[in-house]
């Protein structure tokens, strides 16, 4: 059969095959008959239209769930720590006279006779917990905090009763940074970075830091629990964590191995994820034990867990503000 | 040799796969990328149940849109991230046949239990096949098979003759099963 045949033949089997599809396929030898045969198993081919506007469907949602809807409730980023002292009151009047802290937010007794409240500083939050009638175990923490003038903010701590852990210095990374500890037990690395004023590309005013024992696998929990990503390290040949970032979400955590004065503080963290119920599976999975599992709070899907380090994580979802 | 071979090609679509379901579950406007790996496969496993065109689309999208919504709920312990599409078509399906009355009739040679497991990877692997053909035969093979069109419409919107619109849908078919059955190897 010349091929001009075979083009007239496979073209007359196929209206026979598209127009009645329940149909045997026509018998047909050689490769006509082999055509025929993919033709019929392309009689349910996708319209290439229905397959884009599905996908524009699916990429507008998208945008519109990256506008919309946010974990965290407004003007929270993805960590937010949660200082817990028996001081509270006095620690919120600190904050606002020694770091110019606004309060944004304050409630309670809680469960535990202790209040809450909620400080902005700068571009960030903080949570601070507690109270004389509180009846929890004291959580402070260390936090790094970016400051337009480490010197007067430093003497002004100094002043309000904090103590020198490591004197205000130029540091050969490009920052004016001294550490002190506030009566409360909270360490504050206050810095500015001499050259530019402001905080480093990717953090806040506020950035947590830790210092576990096992800086190492600290980060591995947290790679695992809360899908933490690795910044940068920095460490010895023995594979000890001098410093170090991971991002969680939008936030970053600072890490380092404990030392010298710098020892663990077992702390409380608030942490907005995307889905609050599956983090708290995954934290529990990762190694953490539960403090209590997901229920709906405050406008917030939250459940707690604690790490392996002593840390208290408040895992939460902001359910949006119909709720609130 | 062949299988080793194909397993490390498993393995590793397996591996890229599950970076694409992670920046999506951090980054929903990556899942386009997830939706364009697995489209035909859903879409050949749907019309292959349910047959009637606008049915199989209406079902299509609804699992993506149910599989986008229930991103961040999937983990890997479980299944491969295309078993989880077709684990949720395959419900749909399900209560698509219950919503309209109908009762899912046992030997039906379209029902997941009668037909071959891959036979809607085989339909999926040809309609991606379709994408890789040249641009005239390709656009042929669409508006004939997926858009019903007569050989005298397609001539007419490609501004074509007849002919030249069956020798082209004779091309692309032959290049089709070229393809399929490896014989450009």
């Amino acid at each position: 059969m010349n091929k001009r045949s075979s083009i007239e033949q496979l073209e007359q089997a196929m209206q026979q095959v598209l127009s009645d599809r329940g149909a045997p396929l026509p018998q047909v030898e050689g490769e006509v008959g082999r055509l025929l045969q993919i033709a019929a198993g392309l009689r349910d081919l996708p319209r290439p239209t229905f397959k884009a506007k599905l996908k524009r469907e699916l990429e507008e949602k998208t945008m519109s769930t990256a506008t919309v809807s946010s974990p965290a409730r407004a003007g929270f980023t993805t960590i937010t720590p949660y200082l817990q002292v028996r001081e509270a009151n006095e620690l919120v009047e600190f904050i606002k006279s020694v770091f110019g802290g606004e309060e944004i937010f304050r409630s309670g007794p809680g469960s535990e006779g202790g209040m809450h409240c909620e400080m902005r500083i700068g571009d960030s939050m903080l949570m601070i917990g507690g109270g004389p009638a509180w009846r929890g175990t004291p959580k402070p923490s260390a936090i790094h905090l970016y400051v337009k003038d480490a010197d007067t903010t430093y003497q002004r701590a100094l002043a309000a009763g904090a103590t020198v852990l490591n004197e205000l210095t130029d540091q050969p990374y490009g920052d004016r940074e001294g550490c002190v500890k506030d009566a409360f037990g909270n360490h504050w690395y206050i810095a500015t970075n001499r050259a530019t004023g402001a905080a480093p590309s990717g953090l806040g005013n506020v950035t947590l830091s830790l210092h576990p024992k096992g800086a190492d696998k600290l980060m591995a929990f947290l790679k695992q629990a809360f899908d933490a990503e690795e910044v940068f390290r920095a460490a010895s040949p023995e594979g000890v964590i001098h410093h170090a970032q991971v991002r969680i979400g939008n936030s970053i955590l600072e890490i380092g191995e404990a030392h010298g004065q710098y020892q663990p503080i077992p702390g409380a963290i608030f942490l907005y994820v995307p889905d609050a119920a599956a983090s708290y599976k995954r934290a529990l999975e990762a190694g953490a034990s539960s403090l209590w599992s997901p229920a709906e709070m405050y406008g917030d899907l939250m459940s707690g867990v604690a790490d392996p380090f002593g840390n208290d994580w408040y895992i939460a979802t902001h359910l949006g503000s119909a709720t609130q | 040799m062949v299988l080793e071979r194909s397993g490390t090609t498993a393995s590793h679509e397996e591996g890229k796969e599950r970076l694409l379901v992670e920046a999506a579950q951090k980054d929903p406007a990556r899942f386009a990328q997830l939706y364009e790996l697995n489209f035909e496969r859903v879409y050949a496993y749907v019309v292959r149940r349910v047959r009637e065109r606008g049915t199989a689309e209406d079902l299509t999208s609804e699992v993506f849109h149910k599989a986008l919504a229930h991103l961040p709920q999937f983990d890997w312990r479980g299944i491969p991230f295309s078993a989880w599409l077709i684990r949720i078509a395959a419900n749909l399906i399900s209560d698509y046949w219950k919503l309209s009355g109908r009762e899912v009739i046992a030997d039906l040679p379209e029902q997941p239990s009668a037909e071959n497991p891959e036979a809607f990877e085989e339909s999926a692997h040809l309609f991606r096949m379709v994408d890789k053909l040249p641009t005239d035969q390709r656009r042929v093979v669409q508006m004939r098979f997926a858009e019903g069109k007569t050989i005298r419409e397609v001539a007419q919107e490609m501004g074509r003759s007849e002919g030249a619109i069956k020798q082209l849908q004779f091309r692309g078919l032959e290049n089709l099963r070229i393809e399929l059955s490896g014989e450009h190897e």
